[in-house]
Order: structure tokens, then C-alpha cells, then sequence
């Protein structure tokens, strides 16, 4: 009977304290509705000149979204934009975020966000101040891309209508996704871009979107950064040299000459290493090592691609070429900005850790005079459905 | 092994029972004690003389038009004097006319047929009723209970025996197609009212002396036949003793459907999920006599019980055995998923809109917010407004007379789902949501009722606390599904206990060739189907 009556009072604990336990646990998690949010696509900041953070966001309107997709406007009146753009300066991110709401009307949800724009200016300044929040903070989404402004203000591109998408930020998105077939913009998303942050061994590089018209952006070349701070950019061809050299890249399109007209490559696998070599405890030399694949997608010109040797010859020049664009991404990182985008500094750190802690604090500066010896093997696979050009002459 | 099974049994039938229910019962038996000493009192003999036992009937039914009773004078100088006693309507009137009245009168007024040694009544037992269903009573209580079940009485004046002639006229519906569960293929024969029809139903599909029907009555009122029904040497003797002795433990004053027996012999008599089963269907019920179940059958209503009744049970269907294997397994499974749907979906929901905005991909959450945008009611309260208003209309289409079918479905569909959306008072995913909840629930009809009130519990945690709170209500219902027993068999068998030779009737169903093991998990004397034995012969041979 006795033990009847403890299991009995050992329930109605049990009972009180898990109710307890949901009653507080509903403190912090709340319930909130969608309507209550404005869903943030993309988010910009930028430094002002007096050294306080404008932060732009984007918010989009889903029912104006649904109304244009669906092709039927409420009412009849002129159909309201799919997002508004929405500025404030403030002493921090947080701060301009929080105080925008003075100005906007639901809390600014950020996990829906798809882009971050910074801004030149920030750039210039060191972007690891500003990035601190969006490390901080639990509902910002680590997938989302980060790019770098160019000639224009995060502001300017955000305010960009365009015809493509109803939301800019997945247009802009978009043209940012699909380097995997084109390999001249660097992507890199949020979570990356903290990593290599961290990282002494290896600088960030983040992608550049600038104004292509009046409703176009265009995201091409990229931004090298050094300890945090704005170095120069790289071209588009520049930015694939570094891609390819990073292993990066996917797939891509690179022209070469060949006996009376060009051939455009479409390389379809690539793999990059990078490496030091060693003599007397000091690094002689570094080595980058491409190995890649390419069909023939279109010959503009009347040569022949019968023979074995042709391809051979082909594929010889298509490994220069290559070359060449590493080379030039090289020249760039080492003598102009002093960069180490490629991550050498981690191979050492992973392969030499004793000489890596006696250089670690000035690597970019010993980078910058290393001799760089580049191989590229690339090899081709296909020629296509034909063999050469029409030949009208016969 | 048996050992084991008879102390699950006593543990969950015995005296330690489940708390205050032996209480319960004593309180019952107090109450019906009335009715045993009514029926005590005509436990009397029967009169000798026929104007005794006229009057006495005649008292006993005051008020009963459709009490018959006729005098019947024959013999020399009119000595012979018998009394046929019936219930108008409950006999067939012809057959008593021909089999039973005029052989009698034919028989005493024709002198020489007469046999002077024998007394009258061994005479009209053994060479004058045309009739085989004779049987005899021997005291007041049996005449009343034959009387009112609707037998033809026979007394004979200066007896103390009356006879018992079945005259009964079949009655009732014929066999027709179930309206509850509809198969495509399959036989189309469904129970009737009567328990000797629906006896007869399965006596034709399984010819076997080992078919086993044991009668009893329940009921003080009513005094409904109960039959039990099981496979000796298949069905597991315990089991059967366990059926038996909880009917027998039902006092009650009506039995006017299964429905009362099942609620007296459930394991779990608050649990929402059904432990004892039901069905229309003779095949399915055949079914399940051969796996080792037991059956109830019930006088008065199609559905007959199955004991012991598991989880699993509730997503087989008969097409189950009767269609190729893989199509039976995907509709398993399909089920399965459309079981969990209408349990989850309204939470989930509730709870993404609510809560985990994060994990909803970027368009659809677009989608979303635009449906839900003006929407002047919160998530949770749109959704129990519109479960609400679908569990209604589904009750008005139930309880409505048929013709008046068409006006609620426009109803429906146009006031529910059109004009709630236009008019701004609900959203249309929310619509859709209810909709796919509400088709997913008639997948599963045996626990349509469970899954009905489940659904909000679903909704007020996710309400509440998010996925979170789902998880914790999916792990208590999960937890009590496991601590169920019907009959004392687990309820979630064959996953819990696991019993992998059960697996091939579970959520996989394997080819009728390939289940040569009935379930183990009944504990039946014998788990070799036919099949089995004979491979087990081929392996000895070898």
C-alpha cells in the first residue's frame, strides 16, 4: 500500500515538474505568426564617412509575389511592388537593424535572406567588424551569399528593379549560382567567408557584383581581400586562374587559338593543387598542379580535328592557356596585393607546423616572393557530333 | 511459453486488476440484483392442468397483442386438451399450421392411429409433430425464455412438460454487400442481423468440425445470443478461455449491438485506439479465424468482434492477400503514410508557420505568408475553426437522410471552401491542408475515431511549443501504443515485442505462397499453415 502511495506522489512530480519545464520553455521559444515578419532577401551594408554603418535591407511583399505570379492583382488599382528597399544608419548592425524599425512596420526576419552586399567603402575599412553580428546572431542563414559591391553603393544595387525576378536579391542570386558553369565569379557564401576570416593561412576572396544597366547587375571577377580589409580585385579571367588553381572549378569556357580561327573548351572536370616545396627547412618553391578535362564545343575556322595529334597539339595549348590565366592571378596575388588567396599558407600549416609558427604573423610578405612553378595537364575527351568545320570549299 | 501468456492474462483480467474496476463490477451486480429475483420467482414448475397454465400466461402477458394463445380440443368426447402458445410474427405460421396443428388434430381424431399404450405427450413427441427442432421444458423459466425468443409452445393437459417446437420464421435482411467496408475484389458478402445467417456465412467458408460456435445469452433484458467462434487447434486455448471468461463477467441490462461487448471486454477501456476489432465482411472475418483469432458474434447486428485486435491490423485490408504482393505492400505503406498525415499534417503546420520559419525553403515560405496575409485569425485558431467545421459536416453527412446528401456537399464545398477564402476568414493552403488531412483520415477507417481527437492534441502542442511539443505528443502516444494489450498480446506485435517472422504480414505483405507460418505472436499450438507442414515433410525426407 505504501508503495502504492510513493509511485502516486513520484507521478504527480513528475507531472508538475514537466509542466513546469513547458511553462518555462515557452518563454523563449515564441510563437510567431508569418504575417507578423517583413522577410529580409538581401541585406547591404556599407560604411558612411563619418564611420557609422548603413545597413539596407530588402523586404519582399508575398502578396504582391503571389498576385504577379499568379498573374491577377487584388483589387484593380496599380499593383504594389514585390519588395521596398529601406535604409538606416546606425552606430552598429544591430543598432541600425533594430532602430530601422522606426521606419518599417513588422520585425525584419533575416533567415529568409539570399544575398549581403558590402559595401567599397566597408570593404576598404575591414569587414570584420561589421561581420561580427551576422556571426552572432541565431537567425542569420549561413548559406547566404556574400558579394562585394563595385562602383557602386549597396544601396544603388539593392534599389534596382529588374524584369527577370520579381525579387531582385534572387536575381541577383541566381547570376551568382550559375559560375558553376561559367567559373568567372568567385562564390562564396556566408559560412566560408567566416571560415577563411579565421584562417591566416588563407585570404578571403569574395565575389563582385557591379551595375551592368539600368535593371542588370553583373557578377564577374572578385574582390581579394587582405587581413580583413579591401586589396584589389581580380578580372573575371583572373578570378578563373585563381579557381582553377583552387580547384574550383566545375565547368567553364576558355578559348584558345587554333590554325585559322579559335576553338572554345568546355572544360567539364578540373582538380587543383597546391603545394610547397621544401629545401633546408625553408620553402623553395610553391606548386600549383591542374589536371583537367575539356570537350571541343564549337570550332569558328576551317581546321581539321582528324587525327590524334591534332588533339594532342590542342590539348597543348589548352594547357597553356590555362597557365597563363593562373600565372596572371598569381603575379596579381603576390606583387599587387600581397595576398595569399590560395591558401598555401594552410598547406603549410598541415604540413610544416614547426616552420609555419615561425612565419605565420608575415606569410603574405614571404608569399610575395616565393617562385611559383604551375603544371597544367589537361586532356580531351570529345570533339562533339562532328569531327571539323563544314567545309564549304570542299 | 503458456505459463508466461496466462500470467500476462491474469495480471491484466485477474483481481489485481486495474484500479477500482472490481469495485465497479460489485456496484454492478448490486444493481441487477432486482432482476435475479424476478427471474427466480418464476423458476416454478409447470402447471398440470391447462387452465392453470393459461391463466398464468395470460397474467405473465398483460398487454402483449402479439401473444397467441390457442386451445386445441380433440379425441373422443373431446379429452384430449393442448395449448399452442407463440408470439405473432416470430413463427411462421404456415409451417406450424401444417407441421404441428393439423397433424394433430388428423392423428386424435382418427381412432386407429392412435397408439393407447404410450401417453399422449411421448406420442406427440415421437410420431405426430412433423417437425425435428423439438426440444422440451421442464419449468416456468424455460417457457418464458422460449416464448419470448420465439419458439411455438405445446402443453398438454395433465403435464408437467411442455414441448418446444422451432417454428421460427427467418427474418431480417438478406446477405447483402456491406456499405462500411467496400472492396473491389473480393467476395461481396456481408453480415446480416440474424447470428444464425452470419453463422452459417462462415461455416460455408471454412467446412471443419474444428470450427467451433459456443452459444450463450447476455443480457438481462434482452437476453442477446452471443457466439463465440474460433478454430481449435489454431485459435490459442488461452485466448478463448479469456473471451469466455469476460463475457461471462458482463452484467448488464441490454446487449443491443457488439459495441456494448466491446466496451466491456476491452483491455484498455479509455484508450482511444481500438483493441478489440470489428468487421461486416465473412471473408475477412474467415481471415482472421485462420490466423488464430477469436470471433464474437452478436444476434442483432452485422458486426462481429475479433480478439486479440493489434495496431497493425488497423492498416490490412482483405485486398491485402488477394492483389500481388508488391501492389499490397505500397497501399501497406501508403496507408501507413496517410495514417500519419492525418495525425500530423494540421500540427505541422501550425508549427512551421508558427515557430521553424527557418527550415521552410525561401518560395515556399513566400507562398505561405502570402496565403496567410490578411488572414485575421491566428494559425491555430484557423485551423481548429476549419477541422471543426469539416468534423461537422462529416457528422451531418452521416446522421442526414440520404437525399438531402447533395444540398450539404454544395454546402460544403462551396460555403467551407470558396467563399471562406474569398471572403478573407481563412486561408487557401489551410484549405488544402484540411482537406489532405481529412482524406488521409478515411484511408484508415478503424481509427478514424483515435486519429480525430489525436489531430488536436497534434495542434494544441504545436501550438504551444513547435516541433517540439509534436515530438513529445508523438513519443507519449507511441509510449501508451506499446504499453496496450489486447487479449494480452502486445499491441504494437510484431514490432514490439519484435517478431521478425511476423514482419511478412506487417508493413510488408508477402505473397500468399510465401506466409507458410501463421502469426506467432498469437501463441496458437500450431504456427504451421498447410504449407509449412509440407515443407517440413520435403526437409525430413531429405
Amino acid at each position: 500500500m505504501k508503495c502504492r502511495k510513493d509511485k502516486y506522489a513520484v507521478k504527480i512530480a513528475t507531472l508538475a515538474v514537466s509542466s513546469m519545464v513547458f511553462l518555462l520553455l515557452t518563454g523563449c521559444w515564441n510563437n510567431r505568426d508569418l504575417t507578423e515578419i517583413n522577410m529580409v532577401t538581401a541585406l547591404g551594408i556599407d560604411r558612411t564617412e563619418d564611420g557609422k554603418v548603413l545597413l539596407t535591407v530588402q523586404v519582399v511583399e508575398p502578396a504582391a509575389i503571389q498576385s504577379t505570379a499568379s498573374g491577377k492583382g487584388k483589387g484593380g488599382g496599380a499593383q504594389s511592388k514585390p519588395v521596398f528597399v529601406e535604409s538606416y544608419e546606425g552606430e552598429t548592425v544591430f543598432d541600425a537593424l533594430r532602430s530601422m524599425l522606426s521606419i518599417v512596420d513588422k520585425k525584419l526576419f533575416l533567415s529568409t535572406a539570399q544575398v549581403l552586399i558590402l559595401g567599397e567603402r566597408l570593404s576598404k575599412n575591414g569587414i570584420s567588424e561589421a561581420l561580427d553580428f551576422f556571426q552572432r546572431n541565431h537567425e542569420v542563414e549561413y548559406e547566404m551569399d556574400v558579394l562585394v559591391a563595385r562602383n557602386a553603393t549597396p544601396k544603388e544595387i539593392l534599389e534596382m528593379e529588374t524584369d527577370i525576378d520579381p525579387i531582385p536579391a534572387v536575381y541577383i542570386k541566381g547570376t551568382i549560382e550559375n559560375t558553376v558553369s561559367r567559373a568567372k565569379a568567385k562564390r562564396t557564401i556566408l559560412l566560408d567567408l567566416i571560415k577563411d576570416m579565421g584562417d591566416s593561412g588563407r585570404q578571403p576572396v569574395i565575389g563582385q557584383v557591379e551595375k551592368a544597366g539600368e535593371k542588370e547587375v553583373r557578377t564577374e571577377g572578385a574582390a581579394v581581400f587582405r587581413d580583413g580589409k579591401l586589396a584589389g580585385w581580380l578580372d573575371p579571367y583572373e578570378t578563373r586562374g585563381y579557381l582553377f588553381a583552387a580547384g574550383k572549378v566545375k565547368s567553364t569556357i576558355v578559348n584558345i587559338p587554333a590554325d585559322n580561327g579559335k576553338i572554345s573548351m568546355e572544360v567539364i572536370r578540373s582538380k587543383g593543387k597546391i603545394n610547397a616545396e621544401f629545401k633546408n627547412g625553408e620553402p623553395a618553391m610553391l606548386t600549383v598542379r591542374v589536371g583537367l578535362e575539356a570537350n571541343v564545343g564549337e570550332y569558328e575556322g576551317k581546321g581539321k580535328l582528324d587525327s590524334p595529334d591534332d588533339l594532342h597539339k590542342l590539348e597543348e595549348i589548352l594547357g597553356d592557356e590555362v597557365k597563363k590565366e593562373i600565372r596572371r592571378a598569381l603575379d596579381k596575388a603576390q606583387k599587387d596585393y600581397s595576398s595569399d588567396i590560395f591558401g598555401f599558407g594552410t598547406q603549410l600549416h598541415k604540413y610544416h607546423p614547426q616552420y609555419w609558427k615561425k612565419v605565420k604573423d608575415d606569410w603574405n610578405d614571404t608569399f610575395s616572393k616565393l617562385p611559383v612553378d604551375i603544371k597544367v595537364d589537361a586532356k580531351i575527351r570529345r570533339t562533339g557530333v562532328i569531327k571539323g568545320p563544314i567545309k564549304k570549299d570542299g | 511459453m503458456y505459463a508466461v501468456s496466462r500470467y500476462w492474462l491474469h495480471c491484466k483480467m485477474g483481481d489485481k486488476d486495474m484500479l477500482g474496476r472490481t469495485r465497479k463490477r460489485n456496484r454492478m451486480v448490486k444493481q441487477n440484483a432486482h432482476i435475479d429475483n424476478i427471474r427466480n420467482d418464476t423458476n416454478e414448475p409447470i402447471p398440470q392442468t391447462i387452465g392453470a397454465v393459461r391463466s398464468g400466461l395470460q397474467e405473465i402477458f398483460t398487454g402483449c397483442s402479439d401473444f397467441v394463445l390457442r386451445e386445441i380440443v380433440c379425441g373422443k368426447d373431446s379429452s384430449i386438451r393442448m395449448l399452442v402458445v407463440y408470439i405473432n410474427g416470430f413463427v411462421d405460421k404456415r409451417v406450424l399450421n401444417q407441421d404441428v396443428v393439423r397433424p394433430i388434430l388428423d392423428y386424435f381424431s382418427n381412432a386407429k392411429l392412435q397408439d393407447k399404450r404410450n401417453p399422449i405427450y411421448e406420442q406427440l413427441k415421437e410420431c405426430v409433430v412433423n417437425n425435428n427442432d423439438i426440444k422440451e421444458a421442464e419449468n416456468m423459466q424455460q417457457v418464458m425464455e422460449n416464448i419470448v425468443s420465439g419458439e411455438a409452445l405445446l402443453f398438454i393437459d395433465g403435464e408437467d412438460r411442455a414441448l418446444v417446437i422451432g417454428v421460427k420464421a427467418p427474418q431480417g435482411r438478406h446477405v447483402e454487400e456491406p456499405d462500411t467496408e467496400v472492396s473491389i475484389r473480393g467476395a461481396r458478402e456481408g453480415f446480416v442481423e440474424n447470428l444464425l445467417t452470419n453463422t452459417t456465412l462462415i461455416r460455408k467458408r471454412i467446412k471443419n468440425p474444428n470450427l467451433k460456435l459456443e452459444i450463450m445469452q447476455l443480457g438481462e433484458q434482452t437476453k442477446t445470443d452471443i457466439c463465440i467462434c474460433y478454430i481449435k487447434g489454431i485459435a490459442n486455448e488461452e485466448i478463448v478461455r479469456e473471451v469466455r471468461e469476460r463475457l461471462k463477467k458482463i452484467k448488464t441490462d441490454a446487449i443491443l449491438d457488439s459495441g456494448y461487448i466491446e466496451q466491456f471486454i476491452s483491455d484498455s477501456r479509455l484508450s482511444l485506439f481500438p483493441t478489440v476489432g470489428n468487421s461486416e465482411k465473412c471473408d475477412k472475418l474467415a481471415g482472421k479465424l485462420l490466423e488464430g483469432r477469436v470471433a464474437i458474434f452478436c444476434d442483432g447486428t452485422p458486426y462481429v468482434l475479433t480478439v486479440p485486435y493489434l495496431f497493425i491490423e488497423s492498416i490490412q485490408v482483405s485486398e491485402d492477400y488477394y492483389d500481388h504482393a508488391f501492389f499490397a505492400t505500397f497501399m501497406r505503406l501508403l496507408r501507413l503514410l496517410a495514417l500519419l498525415v492525418s495525425n500530423l499534417l494540421l500540427g505541422m503546420y501550425v508549427a512551421l508557420v508558427g515557430f521553424h520559419h527557418t527550415v521552410i525553403p525561401f518560395k515556399l515560405m513566400i507562398t505561405l505568408a502570402a496565403s496567410r496575409q490578411g488572414i485575421p485569425f491566428s494559425p491555430i485558431t484557423e485551423a481548429v475553426l476549419m477541422i471543426v467545421a469539416f468534423e461537422l459536416l462529416r457528422e451531418a453527412g452521416v446522421r442526414m437522410p440520404r437525399p438531402i446528401g447533395q444540398a450539404l456537399s454544395i454546402v460544403g464545398a462551396i460555403v467551407l471552401g470558396e467563399a471562406s477564402v474569398a471572403a478573407g476568414i481563412s486561408s487557401n493552403l489551410m484549405v488544402i491542408i484540411v482537406a489532405i488531412t481529412a482524406v488521409c483520415s478515411f484511408v484508415v477507417p478503424p481509427l478514424i475515431r483515435a486519429t480525430m481527437l489525436i489531430r488536436f492534441v497534434f495542434l494544441a502542442a504545436a501550438n504551444f511549443l513547435g516541433f517540439f511539443g509534436i515530438s513529445f505528443v508523438f513519443v507519449a502516444v507511441f509510449v501508451h501504443l506499446c504499453r496496450l494489450r489486447s487479449f494480452g498480446i502486445p499491441y504494437m506485435a510484431p514490432f514490439s515485442p519484435l517478431t521478425t517472422s511476423d514482419f511478412k504480414d506487417s508493413l510488408v505483405v508477402a505473397p500468399i505462397w510465401a506466409m507458410v507460418t501463421r502469426p506467432k505472436i498469437l501463441r496458437q499450438e500450431n504456427t504451421k499453415g498447410a504449407a509449412g507442414v509440407k515443407r517440413q515433410e520435403a526437409r525430413l525426407k531429405r
